[in-house]
């Protein structure tokens, strides 16, 4: 069955001085998955835009080229979507020792899968992040339960806390710090199972705004999510793990695409020509749709 | 025709006395002689005609050589001359045609593969699902532009060049592969220009292969392969600018190629097509030859915060609406570790052998390979695997701890290490202060794709390596190289293809095409030699006044003014008009010569702009122009060393910097000839010209302002208006005439009787007097009309505005009932004039040069998380 969910991504830009030239990359759209069906999906733009150009990326997911050559002084661009989630199945066992899962990184059967084990932008094989998630990785210890331990990790020792780093943080700082977002978290987490050469990749999506009844309120609702998913050899495949909130990836979750990390899926990037100060609104609703309720309950 | 007898034993004997060289382990073999001692046969001719010049004629030729290439050549070209180095050494290396041919197919059909190569990896990967090529050489690599995968357009390889070095057994051995961007071929072209002027007796006994016919069918190619429906658009070459150590190359190739050359920020995408900025508008650019780090294209897609980028090229290429040479991504397969699988996907690829070998290759991250360097490590070179543009690093050449430290790095993280097998090479004469040296030879050969198959240029680029200078890697920008002959066989044709029918050009005359960016540089030249040459008069004026013994009251009053107009424009600094002695504006003039002084800074922007606008004056123009600066420059630095410790010390320092200020005006009235004379009107002229009007206006309007306005008093306080001194608006005046130029025409006017009205008509309005006020405004109206052409804006009327309130001035003046008094009146009119002649030109630089800030990126800072939580909608 599955739930139902209405999604509702607003940003807004707010120019100090006429933009005379705009370009943005948008990856907004949401990712069509065995456990995600797009029922429908559109991005509106204010003011409208010259050109605008659907495609895919390297990783299959969903991009929007928008280009605007008239000035603007602020410009507004907003997803629509209703998605259906069906709850993923738990992974049936606890999967292979990890250090076998490393081991095939250099299998060439693993190729697809070896991208996502090197140092990224954002997320480098770190040494200090590595170590200090071998706590959960002893040796021969089964991938699924060293996972969910990493996974557990976070919710336990960091504090969610806006505004106390930027992407360009270091995981190492945020190592340190204890306390991040979710894009810090997830950055960290994929930086440490590379780093104990396990693939990792980081997702860009939603988390429901509204927990469902009984559930504390999710950490990283209202606004962009960003989670790991993380390889467990090939009959597992690849596990959704929600660091920020200590939660494994079922259906609370909208995805909208991965990469190896934040900087291949930025949901809006652009290059504007002119501007001055600019600043940025966003808005994001995430609710299960209102008629459809009753399948989640 | 010489003997082959003829060669001069005692030469070929002497070049191997100094055969020792770090990078050969073995005994190198030797170009021109063979194991026997005997002259190989290509050779024969070309020592007979070294030995008949003789080796003191060799040696002064081959300094001249390297003197016509330091003052016209690579080097001249370059920004910051001392680090470009480009010499060329008096020998060629002949390369007989049949080895040629045999270079030409083996990097024809490695080329191929490289092609190959790119096709899968930037396609379906097929390679790495079988194995081929291990993963670890794809995902990590810097060189993989994940986001340059559906490209369309073919070749994507277009131009390569491979860098060869010839082994003990004389065959040619691949050393690297060059694919992102393969530069040398215009050092080539430089260096078989100036071999052919410089030393024509070597050319006369052999048939040289030409290069031109090479780049004339490149060009034909390059029209080739604009993309369907935009076969009329242009060719650019695309530049990161003069801060490029290669800038010259581009230029060069630019002009070889007909192409436009362009930076970025001349480019802008629209509706998913390339155009050019211009002056006119946009103009469709359809192919762009990349000559800028592949991942610096588009500041949209790839490396966010390029600012060489063209924001939406990506978007251009998918359409197919402009196309890209090389591939973006290209870059990609000369990675060293890359280059040790070429054999096997040679194999793989085209089921064929490689048919020139590769200099022994091995990827570390590969167990055998690393074990084998591991136990021998003085027998390779090694580089990083993932970048073809490093330097390999001889291993047997490093301090035993060193190496060892090495080591360690490569065995904690071996598939990050590629290595070459170190390989003896030949070596080559080359011309030495005693004799002849041979030094070990790094040949670069460069082929060019139309898709359907590849040419090479018969020539290259042969670098002599001294003990220092790179293996392999990024082109140095200073070395000893050699023009490459390839020497046809006796009888051989040397026409080249019949030149195929050029398309008929429209006839244009308009300045149209010029980019806006060029527009403004051109206009900035003529403000900044405007401005150089308005100080220098002035620091004249004040020398020659305050080096007189005993300077009489009237000199005192006009180094008065003088001192007022310097301050006007921060020549000295405010205030030192007040506490006049001569001995302070002594030193005030002197600073402005000496460290950050303001012509220093004038003469440092002069010479910027000049590289600025290498590309669009003549080689004569730019000799003069920054050869001038230059030696300006210099002196200047001459004349700082000496310290002055009295008056004496002064005054000779004084003369010194009098001399100079006449040499700097020589140098801006030889820019002005020569842009008189040389520059089509039109263009880039139009905008030198109104450049220079526009300064000259302001520079008049200050400067009679100055001269009119009552001194300072020490108090602050101006003199009390109505008392006008009118011996002192006298002395202004004379000032004024002299200044301008204008003393001789007053005086055959007026017969020495100075009245106000009759000076203020020659420097305000008469549109006659060049060095007047009414003729910079009216010619900037005459500018102005003809940069506006048949456009409906155009900023003529309001500049002829201009011109009538200055007339306006004048004639007030001379109504007056006491001229001087009205006179006396004037500065802050003539200010406020001033002021609107810059706000007019403002305007016209915004609506022509379109000064658009430079671009930014939004939105890669990190996701836009509300501290608060609570966005604009609530939950529903």
């Amino acid at each position: 069955m599955g739930v139902v969910y209405q999604v509702r991504h607003e940003t807004r830009y707010r120019y100090g001085a006429t933009v005379d030239v705009a370009a943005h990359m948008l990856h907004l759209l949401p990712r069509a998955l065995p456990w995600q069906r797009v029922l429908s999906s559109a991005i509106i733009t204010d003011p409208p835009v010259e050109r605008c150009v659907d495609g895919r990326d390297h990783f299959g997911n969903q991009v929007t080229w928008l280009f605007m050559h008239r000035p603007h002084a602020d410009f507004t661009v907003t997803l629509e979507a209703r998605v259906v989630v069906s709850a993923g199945l738990a992974p049936a066992d606890s999967g292979p020792a990890w250090e076998d899962v490393a081991a095939l990184m250099r299998a060439r059967a693993a190729w697809r899968e070896a991208e996502f084990v090197f140092a990224s932008q954002h997320a480098p094989a770190d040494r200090a992040a590595a170590g200090w998630a071998s706590l959960d990785f002893p040796p021969g210890r089964p991938i699924m339960e060293g996972l969910r331990a990493l996974n557990r990790r976070f919710s336990d020792e960091f504090r969610f806390r806006p505004g106390v780093t930027e992407v360009n943080t270091p995981v190492a700082e945020v190592l340190r710090r204890r306390e991040g977002v979710c894009q810090d978290f997830s950055h960290l987490m994929i930086a440490a199972l590379r780093g104990l050469g396990l693939p990792a990749r980081y997702v860009s999506g939603y988390v429901r705004t509204r927990p469902p009844p009984g559930q504390p309120a999710r950490r990283g609702a209202d606004q962009s999510h960003a989670w790991v998913e993380a390889w467990a050899g090939p009959s597992l495949g690849w596990i959704g793990l929600d660091p920020t909130n200590g939660i494994e990836v079922r259906e609370e979750h909208v995805l909208l695409a991965w990469g190896r990390d934040f900087s291949d899926v930025s949901p809006v990037r652009g290059v504007i020509l002119g501007g001055g100060e600019h600043g940025v609104l966003v808005s994001v609703d995430l609710a299960p749709a209102e008629n459809e309720q009753n399948d989640n309950i | 025709m010489h003997e082959p007898g003829n060669a001069d034993p005692t030469v070929t004997q002497s070049q191997f006395q100094s055969a020792t060289s770090p990078v050969m382990p073995d005994p190198p073999i030797d170009e021109m002689v063979d194991g026997g001692g005997g002259v190989r046969p290509h050779w024969r001719q070309l020592l007979g005609v070294m030995t008949g010049l003789g080796p003191e004629e060799l040696r002064l030729r081959a300094a001249a050589l390297n003197a016509a290439l330091a003052e016209e050549g690579i080097s001249a070209l370059s920004p910051g001359t001392a680090e470009h180095e480009w010499r060329c050494d008096a020998l060629p290396l002949p390369i007989p045609a049949s080895e040629f041919a045999v270079l030409e197919s083996g990097l024809a059909q490695r080329a191929s593969l490289l092609e190959r190569l790119l096709a899968d990896l930037y396609g379906p990967r097929t390679l790495l699902e079988e194995g081929v090529l291990p993963a670890s050489l794809l995902w990590p690599n810097p060189g993989y532009l994940r986001a340059c995968e559906d490209l369309p357009g073919r070749p994507r390889l277009h131009l390569y060049a491979a860098d060869l070095v010839r082994g003990a057994n004389g065959v040619w051995h691949v050393l690297a592969d060059r694919t992102e961007a393969g530069n040398g071929i215009a050092y080539a072209l430089e260096n078989r220009r100036m071999m052919a002027r410089m030393l024509p007796e070597l050319f006369a006994p052999h048939l040289v292969m030409p290069l031109r016919p090479f780049l004339d069918s490149w060009e034909d190619t390059l029209r080739a392969l604009l993309p369907a429906g935009a076969e009329s658009a242009g060719v650019g070459l695309l530049t990161p600018g003069t801060g490029d150590p290669y800038w010259a190359e581009h230029v060069l190739m630019a002009r070889e190629l007909s192409a436009t050359l362009v930076e970025g920020g001349d480019l802008t995408v629209r509706g998913g097509a390339l155009f050019l900025k211009t002056l006119r508008g946009l103009r469709p650019i359809g192919l762009l030859l990349n000559r800028q780090d592949g991942d610096q294209i588009d500041p949209l897609e790839l490396a966010a915060g390029s600012a060489h980028g063209v924001p939406g090229l990506l978007d251009a290429m998918r359409a197919g609406s402009v196309r890209v040479l090389n591939h973006p991504g290209a870059r990609l397969v000369e990675s060293p570790g890359i280059a040790a699988f070429l054999p096997a996907l040679a194999q793989r690829l085209l089921g064929e052998e490689l048919i020139l070998p590769s200099v022994g290759a091995v990827w570390l991250g590969d167990p055998d390979a690393l074990a084998r360097v591991r136990q021998q490590p003085r027998s390779w070179w090694l580089r990083p695997a993932l970048d073809g543009r490093a330097a390999p690093v001889n291993l047997a050449a490093l301090a035993p701890a060193r190496r060892d430290a090495l080591m360690a790095r490569v065995a904690a993280d071996p598939g990050s290490y590629a290595a070459l097998a170190a390989m003896g090479f030949s070596a080559a004469p080359c011309v030495a202060p005693v004799g002849l040296e041979p030094r070990p030879i790094v040949l670069r050969l460069f082929l060019v794709s139309d898709g359907q198959g590849w040419r090479i240029m018969p020539g290259g680029l042969a670098r002599a390596l001294g003990p220092d200078d790179p293996l392999a890697g990024r082109l140095p920008t200073r070395a000893l190289s050699k023009d490459v002959w390839v020497l046809a066989e006796q009888g051989a044709s040397l026409i080249g293809p019949a030149v195929p029918a050029a398309p008929v050009l429209v006839i244009r005359r308009t300045a149209g095409d010029l980019p806006s960016r060029v527009a403004d540089n051109f206009n900035w030249l003529g403000r900044y030699l405007e401005r150089l040459e308005s100080a220098a008069r002035l620091l004249r004026a004040a020398v020659s006044r305050i080096v007189r013994a005993a300077p009489t009251p009237r000199e005192l009053a006009e180094l008065e003014v003088l001192g007022a107009c310097m301050a006007g424009i921060e020549l000295v600094p405010a205030g030192t008009d007040a506490a006049l002695g001569a001995g302070s504006l002594a030193q005030a003039v002197l600073a402005a010569l000496r460290g950050q002084g303001r012509m220093v800074l004038l003469l440092g922007q002069v010479g910027r702009i000049a590289e600025l606008l290498r590309d669009r004056m003549t080689d004569e123009m730019h000799a003069t122009m920054s050869g001038g600066v230059r030696a300006l420059r210099e002196s200047l630095r001459g004349q700082a060393v000496r310290p002055y410790h009295s008056p004496r010390d002064e005054h000779h320092a004084l003369e010194e910097a009098a001399v100079w200020l006449q040499r700097a005006l020589e140098l801006s009235a030889a820019m002005s000839g020569l842009i008189a004379e040389n520059m089509v009107r039109g263009g880039g002229r139009l905008f030198v010209d109104l450049g220079r009007r526009i300064e000259r206006a302001q520079a008049i309007a200050v400067e009679v302002a100055a001269a009119l306005e009552p001194p300072e008093r020490a108090d602050g306080a101006r003199a009390e208006a109505g008392r006008v001194e009118a011996g002192r608006v006298e002395a202004g005046l004379r000032l004024v005439l002299e200044l301008r130029d204008s003393v001789l025409t007053y005086r055959n006017r007026y017969l020495g009787v100075m009245q106000p009205a009759p000076a203020l008509d020659l420097v305000l309005a008469d549109a006659g007097n060049p060095r007047g006020l009414a003729f910079q405004l009216s010619d900037a109206t005459q500018l102005l009309t003809a940069i506006a052409g048949e456009s409906e804006v155009s900023f003529a009327p309001e500049m002829a505005t201009l011109l009538a309130r200055a007339e306006a001035l004048v004639r007030d003046v001379q109504r007056a009932p006491d001229q001087a008094e009205a006179a006396a009146g004037l500065p802050p009119a003539l200010r406020a004039l001033s002021g609107l002649i810059g706000a007019l030109s403002d305007d016209v630089s915004r609506h022509y040069f379109s000064l658009l800030p430079a671009t930014r990126t939004v939105g890669v800072d990190a996701l836009a998380i509300d501290a608060g939580g609570d966005g604009l909608l609530g939950a529903a």
